[in-house]
């Protein structure tokens, strides 16, 4: 049915508007919500969202000419329909043309929430029990599984079938056969009898629970895949290190802000002048290793007898590749500078996922850091990278709402979590040695420098 | 409703690059891809040109305003001329008319801006007014700010302008909006010295919250949001 597109209610005091541009022609084809047509009152210029999809049969109302709320401005015709029977239609659903100023004394609630909705929209969409109301891809989909829409019941707007309902229904319909060949049907609604074709069953008043799409019912099936040497030892490092290490988690909430705008200001000349992308990472390596320094625990590692303090900075960075998880190390990460650790880092990564780091290049870490927020992920407790003691887990950086001189106030914040192997540190410098990471990376700008 | 609304401070920003910012922050906001905000702006000198807008409202000539490197930018607010430059706060708020009190009601929602502006200058000690039947709000008959607005999706866009310490002489290149018989005051005229910006950008942060009974947060302009409406 042709809808015919009309001036909303725009507020009790507006009772007309000047016609802007047109932001369709005639015979353009119009999504459903897209500006169409402006509409100017007093200062404001508003964008009249297409109340249904279809094509822009006709212009009613030329640009520039003063109209009425409620009137008509143009006929939207849907798939197969002419303009002779827009025409004739539009009037008969759509208020009269001319004025239809808003009631003296209207109470102002209906002209809020429901009334664009009733005026802007639906004018004409009376309800219809055609397939006109339904997209092209649901009337392939009903065509092709030779459903009739009346049986499917519509979760769309006003009903409306969507192809969510239609693959829900065909799904139903599945599961309801397989009943009757002796598999449990939890799905089958409430009455219906076994073995029952629902395409075939009266109108049902609920939404049936939609199936699950994996897989249907018998199939037992499992995939049988040798173990790669890569897996396996993963597998054997991840179990060595949870049987070895005493694992103990702490987390802080870092407020990057400040490293964000420097990273954001600094990146495209890095690029441009190095060929290098700027991540956060030697940002946090850096801080890192400054407070490693200050936490020597930190940097040590353990025997049954002996504890070993490193003096040397190698510092992993787990590194997700399709085969699995590395964790490539940056060797002496305190003597290098901030661009020469984006640059390694980087390389790093792409011989990782490449598959050509050496052996020298996965030996040798006396800490780890591992980016989960790569992918992002808020928080996580990383498995320590034995025999090392401690492991820093970085994630996304995400605007949050946090207190600041007794005011909310939005800052880019990301959760640092330090697992740490607590045979060996204490959980007092498990969190200076956090809160000091967390420290130097809210004020980068006065430590670094004297780093770089 | 109160869920809050972002305010962020983008400092100077060409006009035209404000406004693609605008547009891809309408579309974002439509598709719910981020929440309510509101942009605080500063402009070069500029003249835009509203729907409504019409030749007899420019006084200046186009190769006077060439001369003096002045953009004239037609768009899709409502309104006449009206002239943007340094010393203004200019404020865009792109939001959802759904969440605010006035919901659809467009009128109420420029007088809603209007009681924005005019609560920002009562902290002053201004008594600023409105001027039925033009849109604005002025202190004794010199108009302190101009408000243009349009509505896409449903989604508020364009704002407002308040002269903090503009150059008052630049307004002479237009009848700001097509008003002849006012002239045109700042901030800086009425109190004698201009407010800090940071300052103005605070109370009209906290009357928004309060007259649409929101918070208003200050938010950082060098986040992911930037980096979306950037790109």
């Amino acid at each position: 049915m042709p809808v015919t597109i009309v001036v909303p209610q725009l507020g009790e005091s507006v009772v007309e508007g000047t016609v802007g541009k047109w932001l369709k022609k005639e015979g353009e084809p119009i999504a459903k919500d897209e500006p169409i047509v402006e509409i100017i009152t007093d200062k404001i210029n508003i964008e009249l969202p297409a109340p249904a999809a279809g094509t822009l049969g006709k212009i009613t109302v030329p640009e520039g000419t003063v109209a009425q709320v409620g009137q008509q401005l143009g006929v939207i015709l849907q798939a197969g329909e002419s303009l002779s029977a827009g025409a004739q239609a539009a009037p008969a659903g759509g208020p009269q043309p001319g004025a239809r100023p808003p009631a003296p004394g209207q109470p102002p609630a209906p002209a809020r929430e429901p009334a664009p909705a009733r005026a802007g929209t639906a004018v004409a969409e009376a309800p219809s029990g055609d397939d006109q109301r339904v997209s092209p891809a649901v009337r392939k989909l009903l065509r092709e599984n030779s459903l009739d829409l009346s049986s499917i019941r519509g979760s769309g707007m006003g009903g409306r079938v969507t192809r969510e309902d239609v693959l829900n229904h065909i799904e139903a319909g599945r599961i309801a056969a397989s009943a009757g060949a002796g598999a449990p049907a939890p799905q089958a609604a409430p009455g219906s009898a076994p073995g029952r074709a629902p395409a075939a069953a009266p109108p049902k008043p609920l939404k049936p629970i939609p199936a699950p799409a994996f897989a249907p019912p018998g199939s037992r099936e499992e995939v049988v895949q040798p173990l790669t040497n890569v897996r396996k030892k993963i597998a054997e490092n991840m179990l060595r290190s949870r049987h070895s290490a005493a694992h103990c988690s702490t987390w802080d909430e870092v407020d990057m802000t400040a490293l964000v705008e420097m990273r954001a200001r600094l990146k495209e000349r890095i690029k441009t002048t190095y060929g290098v992308n700027l991540t956060y990472m030697p940002f946090i390596m850096k801080a890192v290793v400054r407070a490693l320094r200050e936490f020597p625990i930190l940097n040590a590692s353990m025997t049954e007898t002996e504890v070993h303090y490193k003096k040397f900075y190698n510092i992993g960075v787990a590194v997700h590749r399709d085969q699995g998880l590395i964790v490539p190390v940056v060797h002496d990460a305190d003597r290098k500078t901030l661009l020469q650790l984006a640059q390694e880092i980087e390389d790093l990564g792409h011989r990782a996922r490449a598959d050509k780091l050496t052996l020298n290049d996965i030996q040798g870490g006396t800490f780890t850091i591992t980016n989960a927020g790569m992918f992002g992920a808020t928080a996580s407790t990383p498995i320590i990278n034995y025999p090392e003691v401690g492991v820093l887990g970085v994630h996304l950086i995400q605007e949050r709402p946090v207190v600041r001189d007794h005011r909310i106030v939005i800052r880019n914040m990301m959760t640092l979590v330090l697992s740490f192997d607590h045979r060996l540190v204490d959980g007092t410098p498990a969190v200076q040695f956090l809160h000091r990471v967390k420290e130097l990376l809210e004020d980068a700008e006065s430590w670094l420098l004297d780093s770089i | 409703m109160t869920s809050p609304i972002a305010a962020y401070d983008l400092g100077r920003v060409p006009y035209r690059e404000a406004l693609e910012v605008q547009r891809r922050a309408v579309t974002a906001r439509a598709s719910d891809a981020c929440g309510d905000a509101i942009y605080f702006v500063e402009h070069d000198p500029v003249l835009t040109v509203g729907r409504a807008g019409r030749a007899e409202s420019l006084r200046a000539s186009d190769g006077e305003l060439r001369a003096r490197g002045v953009d004239i930018v037609p768009v899709e607010r409502g309104g006449d001329v009206t002239y943007h430059g340094p010393g203004q706060v200019v404020a865009y708020p792109i939001l959802a008319l759904s969440g605010l009190p006035s919901g659809r009601d467009l009128h109420r929602y420029l007088r809603d801006l209007e009681e924005v502006l005019i609560r920002a200058i009562a902290a002053y000690g201004l008594r600023a007014t409105r001027r039925p039947p033009y849109t604005g709000v002025w202190v004794g008959d010199r108009k302190v700010a101009a408000i243009g607005v349009a509505v896409r999706r449903w989604i508020t866009f364009h704002g407002f302008a308040l002269n903090v310490d503009p150059d008052l002489g630049h307004f002479d290149w237009i009848h700001p909006c097509g008003i002849r018989h006012l002239g045109v005051g700042s901030l800086r005229t009425l109190l004698g010295e201009a407010p800090p910006r940071r300052e103005v950008l605070a109370r009209l942060r906290e009357s928004f919250a309060g007259v649409w009974d929101r918070p208003v947060v200050e938010a950082p302009w060098n986040s992911p949001v930037q980096e979306t409406l950037l790109a």
